[in-house]
């Protein structure tokens, strides 16, 4: 992501205003403008950004400023709470742990990369001494099934799927309860693309889930997703109640504005970024981190230590 | 009282002033719907100059003149510069040599270029053209397989439409230009008609990838080059299209730009209005 551009206006604009000798409501505005002009065009969702004006402008009310306040140390705060908060839900996301099942199923929109991101979480897992495997409950794309086959053989992970199987919820059925029978403790689902738009797409999503019973459910999101991620992340909340967000192409040139205000408009973590269409790449995810890579280290880099 | 009727402006001359709030008003809206920052301005600047000393009717709302200017504005942006009927151009260029007629399909990772090619050669058969489709995704697991699907469900289809299809594969890791060049030298040797080049997705902004679309170009000789980019994408959209018009050598452009995942968007749009290149299909599902 070129988290780089957006960071720097940011930094920019803030340092402007606190460099500045008149610390006012005009210049306030004139900052707030630019920061808001900046994650509108990362793609932050506008009701966002619109959220995050205001919040900054109650945060820093001059009327109710006591004497003796500093304003610029204030201004700087606010907005850098404003900022973690659209990455930071505060909701610990499912860990697993070994010597029992642990099921977790991915769902998402088409393309988003969920095929892909689930065989990246199995070596993960696997990496770190977990038994690890996938079931391939796509009996919808074409070649979703060899997909899979050829990313699991590459990373020597166990897979089950079907060619003349085509109800997603008896494979997956059928995948999870062989594996839970050999003992693997991370048994991965990957499930079809799908939209809100198409309500038996959802009902289907809302079956499989209920076949396999997930101890978490991943939604996967693409960085370079725009507007409509608001919208979808809900829709998939209220469906498949995810509890936490895979955020890939991250080494795109998208700025993951949209992605990001999913977490914000579901209240759900993200737990792991995808940095390339290789089995290795795959980051952890740190929200305050994340925000201070974002700001850089120039004037806010004293803010991110608390 | 009177604040409402400031947004009227009787037979007076219109100043950028007199426009400020409709113009923001306006950016908001297309914000929302999804237009790229970008784009909004650019279209926004341009309705600005052409309305500065515009006389309006009276009684007519500020609002109203900016929005029909920025209707037409856009309504100009997505009326195609040269008109596009394949079916005519495919006939032309197949009775004046033996070259088949050669479209690739171009776009970053997922937005459903694979899908799309085979949209299109349903369309190609139904007009009972012979089709090789060339399997050049040498990279992406279970791409090969994705087109074997795809040209299995199409044969049957062509058996009760008309036309043939077929799949030109030398599987993975070989290097796509090359197998691009022998799926049209085969396919002329064979007399197909056109030939549909899949590519693997790649990021607009790697360097390597994007460079070997040159070679790619010159090996090919495509006839069309369409980029496919997806309702969904945000502002990246922008840079997409720039980075792949421009990824193919000096004097080879897109073509045109197939606009995917429409069905999963709702009311939101996306455009890319800052190019001269023609949006020649969307989609919506089925
Ligand atoms: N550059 C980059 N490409 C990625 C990343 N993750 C996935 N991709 C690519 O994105 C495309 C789509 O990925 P898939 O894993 O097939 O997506 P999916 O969500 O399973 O797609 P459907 O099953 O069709 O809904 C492929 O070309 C992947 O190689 C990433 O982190 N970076
Ligand atoms: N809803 C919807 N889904 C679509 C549309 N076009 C493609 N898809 C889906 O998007 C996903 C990706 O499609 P592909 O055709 O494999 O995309 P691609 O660009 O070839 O992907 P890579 O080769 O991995 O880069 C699949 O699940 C398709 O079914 C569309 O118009 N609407
Ligand atoms: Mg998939
Ligand atoms: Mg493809």
């Amino acid at each position: 992501m070129v988290l780089a551009d957006l960071g720097k206006r940011i930094t920019s604009a803030v340092s402007n205003l606190t460099h500045s000798n008149v610390v006012d409501e005009k210049a306030l505005d004139a900052m707030l403008k630019e920061i808001c002009a900046a994650l509108v065009e990362a793609d932050v969702n506008i009701k966002l950004v619109a959220n995050l004006r205001k919040s900054i402008r109650h945060t820093v009310n001059f009327k109710e400023l006591g004497a003796g306040v500093n304003k610029k140390r204030l201004i700087q705060k606010a907005v850098f709470d404003e900022l973690v908060k659209l990455v930071d839900p505060h909701n610990e996301p499912f860990k697993p742990k070994k010597g029992r099942s642990n099921v977790i199923m991915f769902v998402g929109l088409q393309g988003a990369g969920k095929t892909t991101s689930c065989t990246k979480l199995a070596r993960y897992y696997q990496a770190r001494g977990f038994k690890a495997c996938l079931v391939c409950a796509d009996t919808f794309r074409a070649g979703a099934f060899d997909q899979l086959k050829q990313n699991a053989t590459k990373a020597k992970i166990p897979y089950y799927g079907t060619y003349t199987e085509v109800d997603p919820v008896k494979v997956a059925r059928d995948g999870v309860e062989k594996f839970k029978k050999e003992r693997f403790d991370i048994i991965i689902v990957d499930t079809s693309g799908r939209h809100q738009q198409e309500r038996e797409l959802f009902a289907e999503m809302v079956q499989i889930q209920a076949a396999v019973k997930p101890d978490q459910t991943i939604m996967v999101l693409d960085s370079s997703i725009g507007q409509a991620a608001e919208a979808q992340s809900k829709a998939f909340k209220e469906s498949a109640d995810f509890g936490a967000i895979i955020i890939t192409k991250t080494d795109g040139h998208a700025a993951g504005g949209g992605a990001i205000s999913a977490v914000a408009a579901t209240r759900t973590p993200i737990v792991f970024i995808g940095t390339g269409e290789h089995l290795l790449d795959l980051e952890r995810f740190q929200p305050q981190a994340f925000i201070s890579k974002l700001l850089g280290m120039g004037d806010m880099a004293g803010l991110v230590e608390h | 009282t009177f604040s409402f009727l400031r947004s009227f402006v009787g037979g007076k001359a219109l100043t950028k002033e007199d426009m400020d709030k409709a113009v923001s008003s306006m950016r908001e809206h297309l914000l929302r719907k999804n237009v790229a920052q970008e784009a909004a301005n650019e279209i926004l600047r341009t309705v600005e100059v052409s309305l500065i000393g515009h006389k309006t009717g009276t009684f007519e709302s500020i609002n109203n003149v900016v929005r029909a200017a920025v209707e037409s504005a856009i309504r100009k942006i997505l009326t195609p510069t040269s008109s596009l009927d394949l079916l005519r151009e495919i006939h032309t260029k197949r009775t004046k040599g033996s070259r088949p007629y050669v479209i690739s399909i171009v776009g970053v990772n997922g937005v459903g270029k694979s899908t799309n090619l085979s949209k299109i050669c349903f369309f190609l058969l139904q007009n009972k053209f012979k089709v090789l489709i060339a399997a050049c995704d040498t990279f992406r697991s279970g791409a090969v397989e994705q087109l074997r699907v795809h040209a299995r469900n199409l044969k049957e289809l062509s058996e009760r439409e008309g036309g043939v299809v077929e799949l030109y594969e030398k599987g993975y890791g070989k290097d796509a230009a090359n197998i691009a060049k022998d799926a049209v030298t085969y396919a002329e040797q064979s007399g197909f008609d056109v030939v549909l080049i899949d590519t693997a997705g790649r990021r607009h902004n790697d360097q390597r990838l994007m460079s070997s679309l040159e070679k790619f170009a010159k090996f090919a000789m495509p006839d069309k080059i369409f980029m496919v980019g997806e309702a969904l994408v945000g502002t990246d959209s922008v840079a997409q299209a720039r980075n792949f018009n421009a990824a193919f050598g000096i004097g080879r452009r897109l073509d045109g730009f197939i606009i995917s995942k429409c069905d999963t968007v709702g009311d939101m749009v996306r455009t890319c209005p800052l190019f001269n290149s023609q949006q020649c299909h969307t989609n919506n599902p089925g």
